[in-house]
């Protein structure tokens, strides 16, 4: 009887292995720091982690379908270039920002059509998408961050709405529910989710598979690109060099949140709680705790890979029960 | 007593195992005599499974003792267990793939072997000493379902093993696969090898197996001599009932074709045309590999083929993919339901609403009231045995599952349903209700087109028969007027051959 409760203590723990990380944390924290728990850094924690979450909301959408998008991060600063950039042309703000969603679109629909329609590996074709994205960026910019001479850009994510700065907050809001709304009731998003658990079954059951998954991609770098005119907005800045390790965490806190790697699996709250952790907790936390920022670094990683390493022990779990 | 006890090779007393919620094995008890092929039968979910995986260390058995040998069984790793002389050959075999039938058979054993060219060698031997003629240097992939259980085999003896378990091991056999499976059980019996043999084809117990033991519902029904029990006592001792028949009555059928499909030719099929009428059966007996699975797939448009013609009504139809193909009525329950007809990480509903979603659906917003209704009125109507319809798949036994896939298709409203080996791992139960409703679908003016391995199901099921054999059709028979030999005989081609000797005679 007590044996039973403690192993359905430890699923539980295990199932839920991203919450119990944040309060983890949490308390660690608590301990070591009286301003922590103020509403002033509650807020910070959220509008930093905003744009993360917004991007890692699109992966979600890809890798339900069993993809993966690499070149999000890549997407995002070159996305937030090209606004910047065509706006310092005199291109109006809001076709400026047009033209980097359609970018972004653009690139999520070259890696769809290459990886549905050509059959191939999705982790090396974004990897190769975002190499180039990357080196287009530069190209743009000369390496260098280019400043947006527009002002007003800037009140995209930094202006006052009822008297706080928290537009960024409800892009966050908006969009989370918007991709969940997808994914949760639309035949589309129960499509992806067929499509990710068995693309064969899928087949079988007169799903439009490839139609569908190149559709996932296609959002996904839409939504990379929104992030991308987000950072732009918010720092004043285009800067090529903003995404290098971004695709990589944001799928890794995307998994830490519960959505299965494999495709199949996984919701947006969850991947928010994922995100949440690893941009908002997890490097608030340690930047109270004055831990040195490459140190962060190295604990960031560590600390992902013991969450999904805890993950794979509780599907072992659930395994041997069968 | 001394002489009894050398006598027996595997004993297992009073074992007990729970999950949480199930209590899968109660005080079971079973004795294996040195030498004999022991069967054990019983419906899913009658614990067959949870044994084998406890005998094999792969389970904790949460009280009981296991005697093997001679030596209380204390192992909890399958490499344990083979170490001491008990193998076991699972359903879904345990080969890598990617390696040769060599590497797989000494798998982590080759230094031992004298490197890859003993492995080779001794593999040989091995694979020569049951009959298998296979060279040892080809890759497993590339075998076949019976071939690759002859290299399981040989991995078995290569442990010396005194104990080999066989679950299910003919469940994708075709009966020729199977004549050659028992040559091999045979030959194991005479080196004095002791079979454990799980199996739901009652006709292979009786044939190979010295006793029997049924379970059911976690408990040991009975253990007895095959000779002493008959077929019938058999399966009500599995079901706890009594079935008077195996099969129901088959439709009537004198309706009018519904179903044309005119040369179809692939790199495998050749000319392939038939019709189907209206609240017919058409049963395809053949070898697996004969095109059987090839011909369906093609109508339903999942493979790519030219040049043929499909006429639903006596209008013809374009199916360019199987999206078309439901658009057309048909509907495909496909032959490993677990690789081609469910979404494991989807709940009952989901899998039952999977093929359905456009019709669900409002601009492309799911109507989820609608969707529950769905799963709901196809898990009470099919009898689906499932907590909820919030319940993974991936937890229902076989039958059910196999429910849920049918639930689906029906909600398609399919006129043509094609069931490709639709029985396959089913206990008889459960078989019973499938078979039910075959003859329901068709007698409200559907039509079915049934493919299995088991030739009494075909024959008992089909208004009319088709043999295929190597990609054509090898004969048209009516089941009530032919012999079950003379069918089997065109499945293997040689019904040419019979009608040539008749024009010579």
């Amino acid at each position: 009887m007590d044996k039973m409760n403690v192993k359905k203590i430890l699923s539980v723990i295990t199932n839920q292995r991203a919450v119990l990380a944040i309060v983890i944390t949490l308390i660690v924290v608590a301990f070591n720091n009286n301003n922590f728990f103020t509403i002033y850094n509650m807020k910070t924690m959220l509008t930093t982690s905003s744009i993360y979450l917004i991007i890692g909301f699109g992966a979600t959408i890809v890798l339900v379908a069993g993809g993966v998008d690499l070149s999000i991060g890549f997407n995002m600063s070159v996305s937030g270039v090209l606004a910047v950039y065509l706006m310092n042309n005199n291109v109006p703000i809001s076709l400026a920002v047009l033209c980097a969603l359609i970018f972004g679109g653009i690139v999520g629909a070259i890696n769809g059509y290459i990886v549905v329609y050509q059959k191939t590996e999705p982790f090396i074709i974004t990897l190769g998408m975002g190499i180039s994205l990357l080196g287009l960026g530069r190209l743009i910019t000369n390496a260098r961050p280019i400043v947006a001479e527009n002002k007003a850009f800037l009140n995209i994510s930094n202006g006052m709405i009822f008297g706080e700065r928290l537009n960024l907050i409800y892009f966050t809001i908006i969009m989370f529910a918007v991709v969940h709304y997808i994914l949760r009731y639309t035949s589309f998003g129960r499509n992806l989710y067929a499509i990710g658990g068995d693309y064969e079954v899928a087949e079988y059951s007169g799903i439009n598979v490839r139609a569908n998954k190149f559709y996932a991609f296609v959002l996904s770098g839409v939504i990379a690109a929104l992030g991308g005119v987000l950072l732009a907005s918010k720092f004043g800045t285009g800067n090529a060099n903003y995404g290098l390790t971004t695709g990589f965490v944001i799928y890794s806190a995307v998994v830490v949140g519960g959505t299965s790697f494999a495709g199949g699996i996984g919701s947006v709250p969850r991947s928010a709680i994922g995100l949440i952790f690893v941009y908002g907790v997890l490097q608030n936390a340690m930047n109270m705790l004055r831990v040195n920022s490459y140190t962060q670094m190295v604990m960031t990683g560590i600390i992902i890979a013991t969450v999904i390493a805890l993950d794979s022990y509780s599907r072992k779990r659930i395994r041997e029960k069968v | 007593m001394d002489n009894k006890n050398n006598n027996i090779i595997l004993s297992i007393q009073d074992v007990e195992k729970s999950f949480p919620g199930v209590k899968a094995l109660d005080q079971v008890s079973i004795e294996i005599e040195r030498g004999e092929v022991h069967g054990l039968v019983g419906e899913n979910g009658a614990g067959k499974s949870t044994l084998m995986k406890i005998l094999s260390g792969v389970l904790k058995k949460d009280a009981g003792t296991i005697i093997f040998d001679g030596a209380v069984v204390h192992h909890t790793s399958p490499v344990e267990s083979q170490r001491m002389g008990m193998s076991i050959i699972y359903q879904e075999l345990n080969l890598v793939h990617t390696m040769s039938v060599g590497e797989n058979v000494f798998l982590g054993r080759f230094k031992e072997m004298g490197g890859m060219r003993g492995t080779h060698t001794k593999a040989k031997t091995l694979l020569d000493s049951i009959g298998a003629n296979l060279d040892t240097y080809q890759l497993v992939d590339e075998l076949s379902v019976s071939e690759k259980q002859m290299v399981e085999i040989a991995k078995a003896l290569s442990f010396e093993s005194k104990l080999i378990i066989m679950d299910e091991p003919s469940s994708s056999l075709t009966q020729d696969e199977m004549d050659k499976l028992i040559a091999v059980i045979k030959q194991l019996k005479e080196k004095g090898i002791t079979i454990i043999y799980i199996s739901h084809k009652l006709d292979e117990i009786f044939e190979l197996c010295n006793r029997v033991t049924i379970m059911r519902d976690g408990h040991v029904i009975d253990t007895q001599l095959t000779t002493d029990i008959t077929r019938n006592e058999m399966i009500a001792k599995m079901v706890g009932r009594t079935i008077e028949n195996e099969f129901p009555e088959r439709p009537k059928c004198d309706g009018e074709v519904l179903l044309e499909v005119k040369s179809l030719n692939t790199h495998k099929l050749k000319n392939v045309s038939f019709e189907l009428r209206k609240g017919e059966i058409l049963g395809f007996v053949g070898l697996v590999g004969a095109g059987r699975t090839e011909i369906v797939r093609a109508i339903f448009g999942a493979d790519q083929v030219k040049g043929h013609e499909i006429l639903i009504d006596g209008k013809v139809v374009k199916i360019k993919n199987p999206k078309d193909a439901m658009n057309a009525g048909l509907a495909l329950v496909t032959e490993d339901r677990k690789q081609q007809g469910l979404v494991l990480s989807f709940t009952v509903e989901k899998n039952v609403s999977m093929a359905s979603l456009d019709r669900l659906s409002k601009f492309g917003i799911l109507n989820k009231s609608k969707e529950k209704d769905m799963a709901q009125r196809q898990v009470k109507g099919l009898n689906v045995k499932t907590p909820t319809i919030l319940t993974k798949v991936s937890s229902l036994s076989g039958g059910n599952q196999q429910k849920v896939v049918l639930g689906g298709w029906l909600e398609t409203g399919p006129r043509v349903l094609i069931l490709d080996e639709p029985t396959r791992g089913i206990d008889v139960g459960a078989k019973y209700e499938i078979y039910l409703l075959m003859k329901e679908i068709a007698e409200s003016g559907g039509a079915i087109i049934l493919i299995s391995s088991e030739l009494p199901e075909v024959l008992n099921m089909s208004n009319r028969v088709l043999t295929v054999y190597e990609g054509r059709i090898t004969g048209e028979f009516d089941p009530l007027k032919t012999t079950p030999d003379h069918i089997m005989r065109n499945a293997l081609g040689m019904g040419e051959e019979e009608q040539n000797n008749d024009q010579a005679n």
